[in-house]
């Protein structure tokens, strides 16, 4: 489990990105945090990935207290970062170094075959197409087998047809190990077709306002009703989160609050 | 994704119809596993007949000039329309070339040359690198070390010759150390750039995967670093024969900047187009090994070029 306990973040111009959140994810499951631009999400995302480290409160995984990254959690971030002297193949096996190159190279071809890249293994990363390179950064996190996978907004950079593609395609890899997912995103879309629990949060200074459970089975289908339903509750309480008049709400009451429809 | 992709390959031999017909009947195939739109956004290269075509006209374009007026003055010289003797034609320099060759001495030029750079240009790399790597890794000896550096470097590197003279005498220190001044400034310049422009958003990939220090450098910043840092050699090098030519016009008894000298003071010009010319080749020899030794380092770099100028 990785529990999130009073994670502050000031930044040393002042500036108050993320105050006092709080939070409990169990293993294996999927949240999507949502919230207009400069609520903290970034912040909190690279706060559990180790790569900044809190101003104060704690990130701890399974009792353990993550203040620097961590062998059990992968992060994907927004462009695919993928080292441009390094073959495909390279870059998915980067985080193997540890391991004998028989079994890195029996990883790698795995790892390719899953994502749909085995043609690609000895191609450079510049000659892949936005998407591929994208498959590849998934390949590369999920290959040291992450408990945790950390995406901060990894499709937003992709045309619509993409992402989708994506984002299925992230369902059916998750399947395989079931890490716990954390995604940060802006596509309410995204949200409620990936997460278990979309978080909602609100800026100045970052912190939660909300949660939502998707209590919808897998696959969803982007068209059905009820997945309309969720978006529109997922917006409605992404709007009042923006709406200043409306105070914060005691999101530590526990998921489900919010479907008061 | 196998023929999907494949259905790309064969869209490149510039048929587009062919290749649109591929793709409609591969189509099923991909929805399964791949975005349809990546797969169809890479254009058919149509245009690869003629820009081959150039790409073998340019250099044959290129000659025309030099070839034509070397020719040219050539037959000027063999009609008897001129001397040639302020001017020699390419006949009377070849000619002097292989004379030069024949006696030795020529070899003897060339190797004291090649000796010189050589020493000049490892001191050089040594110290720009060892200075700029520090200078661009640390940023509180790149505040004490870089404004020092900058300062020396606005100096006309050939103002030092006097003092190097005083210091190191007349003969080959002075002049190895004048090349390898020639030769630092790129290559530290090169290197600091390169270690400060390293992208940053790597390195955080290095650190996502908690890389020690010296993995960090091994693995993201050498190779990250390489580019820029081959390019400042090559830089380097082309100082490096300038100021072989500068510190052997001072004071030499041998060496192709002597030979050009000589060939001054004794009214022999095609002894000095002699040393242009090997000069020419010897400089764009050694380049072209570095370029050689570091291609197999960079041939993501190729990759990256060939995709953008196809």
């Amino acid at each position: 489990m990785l529990a999130l306990d009073r994670v502050s973040k000031t930044y040393p111009n002042g500036v108050e990105a993320l105050a006092r959140f709080s939070a409990e994810i169990r293993q294996g499951e999927i949240i999507a945090i949502i919230g207009g631009s400069g609520c903290g999400k970034s912040t909190l995302l690279r706060a559990i990935a180790g790569l900044d480290r809190a101003s104060s409160g704690t990130v701890t995984l399974d009792h353990e207290a993550i203040a620097s990254p961590h062998a059990k959690i992968g992060i994907i971030f927004q462009e695919p970062r993928l080292l441009p002297w390094l073959s495909v193949a390279d870059n998915i096996g980067f985080g193997l170094a540890d391991l004998p190159a028989t079994e890195r190279r029996a990883k790698v071809a795995r790892a390719l075959e899953r994502v749909g890249l085995a043609d690609k293994a000895q191609a450079w990363p510049r000659e892949l197409s936005g998407g591929q390179a994208q498959r590849v950064a998934i390949a590369r996190a999920l290959v040291p087998q992450p408990e945790v996978l950390l995406l901060d907004e990894p499709f937003s950079a992709l045309d619509a047809f993409t992402r989708r593609d994506l984002q299925d395609h992230l369902l059916d890899l998750w399947a395989d190990t079931r890490p716990t997912l954390i995604l940060v995103t802006h596509d309410v879309d995204e949200a409620v077709v990936l997460a278990d629990r979309v978080l909602v949060m609100r800026p100045r200074p970052g912190r939660l306002f909300d949660q939502i459970e998707i209590n919808l089975g897998r696959p969803r289908e982007r068209n059905s009703p009820l997945f309309e339903t969720f978006k529109r509750s997922v917006l409605t309480s992404l709007d009042r989160s923006l709406d200043r008049n409306v105070p914060d709400r005691d999101a530590t009451q526990g998921p489900g609050q919010a479907m008061w429809w | 994704m196998g023929p999907g992709l494949r259905r790309d390959d064969s869209g490149r031999g510039g048929d587009s119809s062919v290749a649109f017909h591929n793709q409609t009947r591969f189509l099923p195939a991909m929805i399964s596993d791949a975005p349809v739109l990546q797969q169809t956004s890479e254009p058919a290269e149509s245009t690869a007949a003629p820009s081959r075509l150039s790409r073998y006209a340019r250099p044959v374009l290129g000659l025309l000039l030099p070839v034509t007026l070397a020719l040219g003055w050539e037959l000027v010289v063999w009609s008897g329309w001129s001397s040639g003797r302020l001017v020699p034609p390419p006949s009377r320099v070849f000619a002097t070339i292989t004379g030069l060759g024949r006696s030795g001495e020529l070899v003897r030029h060339i190797a004291a040359t090649l000796w010189r750079v050589s020493l000049g240009f490892a001191v050089g790399v040594v110290a720009g690198t060892l200075l700029g790597a520090i200078s661009g890794y640390w940023s509180l000896a790149r505040r004490l070390l870089d404004p020092t550096v900058q300062a020396l470097r606005a100096i006309p590197s050939l103002a030092w010759v006097p003092l190097f003279i005083l210091w190191l005498g007349i003969f080959e220190t002075s002049k190895i150390a004048l090349i390898a001044v020639g030769v630092f400034f790129p290559v530290y310049l090169g290197v600091m750039g390169a270690i400060l422009s390293v992208d940053r958003k790597i390195v955080e990939v290095g650190r996502t995967f908690r890389l020690s220090g010296p993995a960090m450098i091994r693995r993201i910043l050498l190779p990250a670093v390489l580019p820029a840092y081959v390019v400042s050699l090559r830089v380097g090098l082309g100082l490096g024969w300038m100021f072989v030519v500068a510190a052997e016009l001072i004071g030499a008894s041998e060496g192709l900047g002597y030979l050009l000298l000589d060939g001054q003071q004794l009214g022999k010009p095609a002894q000095i187009l002699a040393a242009i010319v090997i000069f020419a080749i010897l400089g764009k020899l050694t380049d072209w090994l570095i370029e050689v030794a570091a291609a197999p380092f960079l041939r993501w770099q190729d990759a990256f070029f060939r995709a953008k100028g196809a």
